[in-house]
């Protein structure tokens, strides 16, 4: 999509110059100064005109318009382009824009608010916006002109592969959108992500901007989810349910997700307490997101912080799903070091989730709504609740169970590399300090390519099922594991490259802790 | 009353199917496990699973570190058996045992199938639906119940056209069973030597569900009230084995058994008894061959990187996207 500028359009018979633009017709109140700028203005005309005093000429009304109280009105706004996309839908984005305005730089901040945010509806390929003059019978007034060119191919489709906190490994996605169906600018997606570990999510959904009298965006998806934890927790996991955005903001984001969940274990291997989760569940819940982030950027943040809390409350259905309040907190910090554009960055992050119910300190919570720390997604752009832990594999550090025991036939080997079976903590916390460094070469510098020096620390703690009397601050804090580690980061058109050498500095029994290089792809946006 | 061979002091975890009907568990398949522990003795507690309801490893009996899945090696009764951990059959002669063996065929595989047919497809939901899906959300409930139908109907053959037929066929069976157990019965209180084996546990699972859990116009039923002796046989045992009383039991939400901690196990590999599960997928990899692959995923990585680094330095003007791009510069001049 092409960036137009907002252009006040002339009224009167353009100059020689191309780039008159008709600022002299925007009048002041006053109709004095008027007549005396376009007495001025025709005398101008009628000489020869000096090219180099026309520039200076130009550059003097720009400068007073950018500078000095031009007083506007906008008298209307008028839509063109838009074959299929309903006018309610533009308006609606740009209507609140357009009524406070009293000057003309005012309405150009507006009139670049309101090209943003049509952009953001990614169903035109082009948005231009052009203040025109209002009718010759009301002075001062403007009529805007939003012109639209609507998508040519409203099918598009991309490919990438990523590797996510909440998964075992790498995964292929692949979308394809098809935009503005029936003209409310509403865009429906088939999305399909296929996992190295042989997880495999389909999902297909609908995103409005706006729906009757609800104005934030609105969202329904319906998805088909398998995971494959049988390596570390000896359950495979399907889902398969609906997802409702009902409100979504800059800073918040309230959902509906209603699942069917089922965990079964084909290898028969798993521990007692995996054993006794097997089984279908439903999910009926209701996640509240507030988010907050104000750092300069969220791949290479320099400064700024960012903050996130994530509560989630299960158990709407009724009596017999599950029912837990779940929540996270995440809070960042970023500050420049004044060498080498350096930049210091720093977390902590903290989960808990607790069943409802009466005695509820003796009920278990689900496997799958537990906390696990691990796996190698980055430590600064990953903002949402603790989960990564660099140095440990996914899933690889915590509360764990030892899995059923195969006590002849050794020559057969097993299936699994552990004998213990991880199952999630119900509070989580994890801390980090990480110092970003333009590499020496230049080559590098003009390529984003930098380093980073970090540590870790993390831990989970079981709280269901009676342990939450027998939790101890000391000895949650004396459990905690920590890594620290060197790595080159490469951030490309497709994805973001994290290549970190980690050195794990306190782990426990049964923790798949290890030294050595990890490689970790992310989206690039 | 029973003969159990090293049971001890050891104390045994039942999983089964939550207890309806004046029955300590109602599910078909667990009440037979259930009777076995019972009837020799066994120090045991019981755990519902209500999760579950289409899963073939419920019952299961937890000894240990070690569990027997009902769908291993003949069930959990043979499982324990073999184990050497509960053996009602122990005692009883090698004269006997050909006897025993075809009875126990009979009433695992005619009247197990009877109760099939009569609890999936003759009666209709209810009974079903209370033992199995009354306490699963309502639409999943019935997608399984549904889905066990199906798989009910393909296991015992029965389609449209043969509906008839099979079910004649099936209640056939079910009567010549009935008429030898109760010529076998006659007026002793067990099958064999009037000493408890895994037949009268199986039978008498089978005769409780029957006469407790299926309804008055269920045609099976029908056909075991005609056998008096039968009927006698499993009212005295319930009423001898306490049946009557709810088990103390736990969900299994609620369970005892904790994960382990940090800084120490909770179990140490057992070697007693286990099972070996279905052939793996995977084969066990040398240490070579581990080795190789390792090296060989660094390798490609290192390449993939290198590429990568590469496109990035000749394509120094990509990375400029990482700004942000709906931003609309507003040149003043």
């Amino acid at each position: 999509m092409a960036n137009s500028e907002p252009i006040p359009r002339d009224q009167t018979p353009p100059s020689d110059s191309e780039e008159t633009n008709g600022a002299d017709e925007i009048s002041e109140e006053g109709e004095e100064e008027d007549d005396t700028e376009y007495e001025e203005f025709e005398e101008e005309e009628e000489e020869e005109l000096d090219p180099v005093r026309e520039r200076e000429r130009l550059k003097s009304i720009f400068r007073r318009l950018s500078t000095d109280p031009v007083h506007v009105r906008v008298h209307d706004v008028v839509i063109k382009g838009n074959t299929k996309t309903k006018d309610a839908i533009i308006e609606a984005e740009i209507s609140d824009l357009f009524k406070k305005p009293r000057t003309v730089q005012e309405l150009v901040a507006a009139a670049s608010i309101a090209n943003a945010r049509l952009k953001q509806l990614d169903v035109f390929d082009s948005v231009s916006i052009t203040l025109d003059a209002g009718p010759a019978e009301l002075p001062g007034t403007t009529n805007v002109v939003i012109e639209v060119v609507e998508a040519s191919n409203p099918l598009t489709g991309n490919v990438g592969v990523f590797s996510k906190p909440e998964a075992r490994s790498w995964s292929l996605e692949g979308s394809v959108k098809l935009k503005n169906l029936f003209g409310h600018a509403d865009i429906w997606d088939t999305s399909g992500a296929f996992g190295w570990d042989q997880s495999l999510e389909i999902s297909t959904g609908v995103w409005v901007p706006r729906f009757k009298s609800v104005p934030t965006p609105l969202s329904a998806r319906a998805f088909l989810l398998s995971q494959d934890w049988l390596k570390f927790s000896s359950y495979k996991e399907r889902l398969m349910g609906l997802n409702f955005g009902l409100l979504s903001t800059n800073n918040h984001d309230l959902s509906y997700n209603l699942t069917w969940r089922t965990l079964t274990d084909p290898t028969r291997m798993s521990s007692p307490s995996i054993r006794r989760q097997l089984g279908h569940n439903v999910l009926s819940a209701l996640k509240y997101c507030y988010k907050i982030d104000r750092r300069d950027s969220h791949l290479r943040p320099k400064s700024g912080y960012a903050f996130s809390s994530t509560s989630q409350v299960s158990g709407l259905w009724d009596l017999r799903g599950l029912k837990f309040f779940r929540q996270e907190f995440d809070l960042r910090a970023a500050m420049p070091l004044g060498f080498w554009n350096a930049a210091l960055n720093v977390g902590l992050s903290a989960g808990a989730i607790l069943p409802l119910g009466r005695n509820f300190t003796k009920l278990s919570t689900s496997v799958p709504d537990r906390f696990f720390l691990g796996g190698h997604s980055s430590l600064v752009c990953s903002l949402g609740g603790p989960s990564s832990l660099l140095g440990f594999q996914t899933r690889g550090l915590g509360p764990n169970d030892m899995r059923r025991v195969l006590n002849r036939n050794k020559d057969e080997g097993s299936f699994q590399s552990g004998c213990h079976d991880f199952v999630g903590g119900d509070l989580a916390v994890t801390a980090f300090a990480d110092v970003s460094f333009d590499l020496p070469l230049k080559i590098f510098r003009d390529a984003g390519i930098h380093g980073h020096a970090f540590v870790c620390a993390g831990n989970l703690a079981k709280l269901s099922e009676g342990e939450i009397r027998n939790f101890s601050t000391e000895r949650f804090l004396k459990t905690f594991r920590s890594s620290a580690g060197v790595g080159v980061i490469l951030p490309t058109k497709f994805f973001r490259v994290e290549v970190n050498y980690c050195h794990v500095l306190k782990q426990f029994e049964n923790d798949h802790g290890k030294n050595g290089i990890q490689f970790s792809f992310s989206s690039p946006l | 009353m029973g003969d159990s061979r090293s049971s001890g002091d050891r104390h045994l975890f039942l999983v089964a199917r939550k207890p309806r009907f004046g029955l300590p568990t109602a599910c078909p398949s667990c009440l037979p496990v259930y009777l076995y522990l019972k009837l020799a003795n066994a120090d045991f507690s019981v755990e519902f699973d209500s999760s579950f309801p289409d899963s073939d490893h419920i019952p299961y009996v937890e000894y240990g570190e070690s569990v027997a899945l009902n769908n291993e090696k003949g069930g959990v009764i043979e499982l324990l058996k073999e184990e050497a951990i509960l053996d009602l059959n122990a005692k009883h002669t090698s004269l006997a045992i050909p006897d025993l063996v075809s009875t126990k065929a009979m009433v695992s595989s005619w009247l197990y199938e009877a109760i099939l047919y009569e609890l999936w497809i003759a009666i209709g939901g209810d009974v079903a639906h209370n033992i199995y899906f009354s306490d699963l959300p309502w639409p999943i409930g019935k997608i399984l119940h549904w889905k066990k139908i199906y798989d009910v109907k393909k296991l015992l053959g029965v389609t449209k056209v043969n509906c008839e037929e099979r079910e004649f066929e099936i209640y056939k069976k079910a009567n010549e069973a009935y008429e030898a157990l109760s010529l076998k019965l006659g007026d002793q209180v067990f099958f064999f030597d009037n000493r408890p084996t895994d037949v009268d546990a199986l039978f008498l699972g089978h005769a409780l569900f029957v006469l407790h859990a299926l309804p008055e116009i269920s045609e099976l039923r029908s056909n075991l009230l005609k056998h008096d002796n039968l009927v006698k046989y499993a009212e005295h045992l319930k009423a001898e084995l306490q049946l009557d009383s709810t088990p103390s039991s736990t969900q299994p939400s609620s369970s005892s058994k904790d994960a382990s901690t940090p800084s120490a196990p909770r179990r140490k590999p057992s070697s007693g008894w286990g099972s070996k599960p279905n052939p793996k997928p995977k084969k066990e990899k040398t240490e070579e061959e581990k080795k190789f692959r390792r090296r060989a995923k660094y390798f490609l990585a290192t390449q993939l990187v290198a590429v990568l680094v590469f496109l990035s330095l000749m394509g120094v003007a990509g990375d400029s996207e990482m700004d942000d791009e709906d931003a609309v510069d507003y040149d003043e001049e």
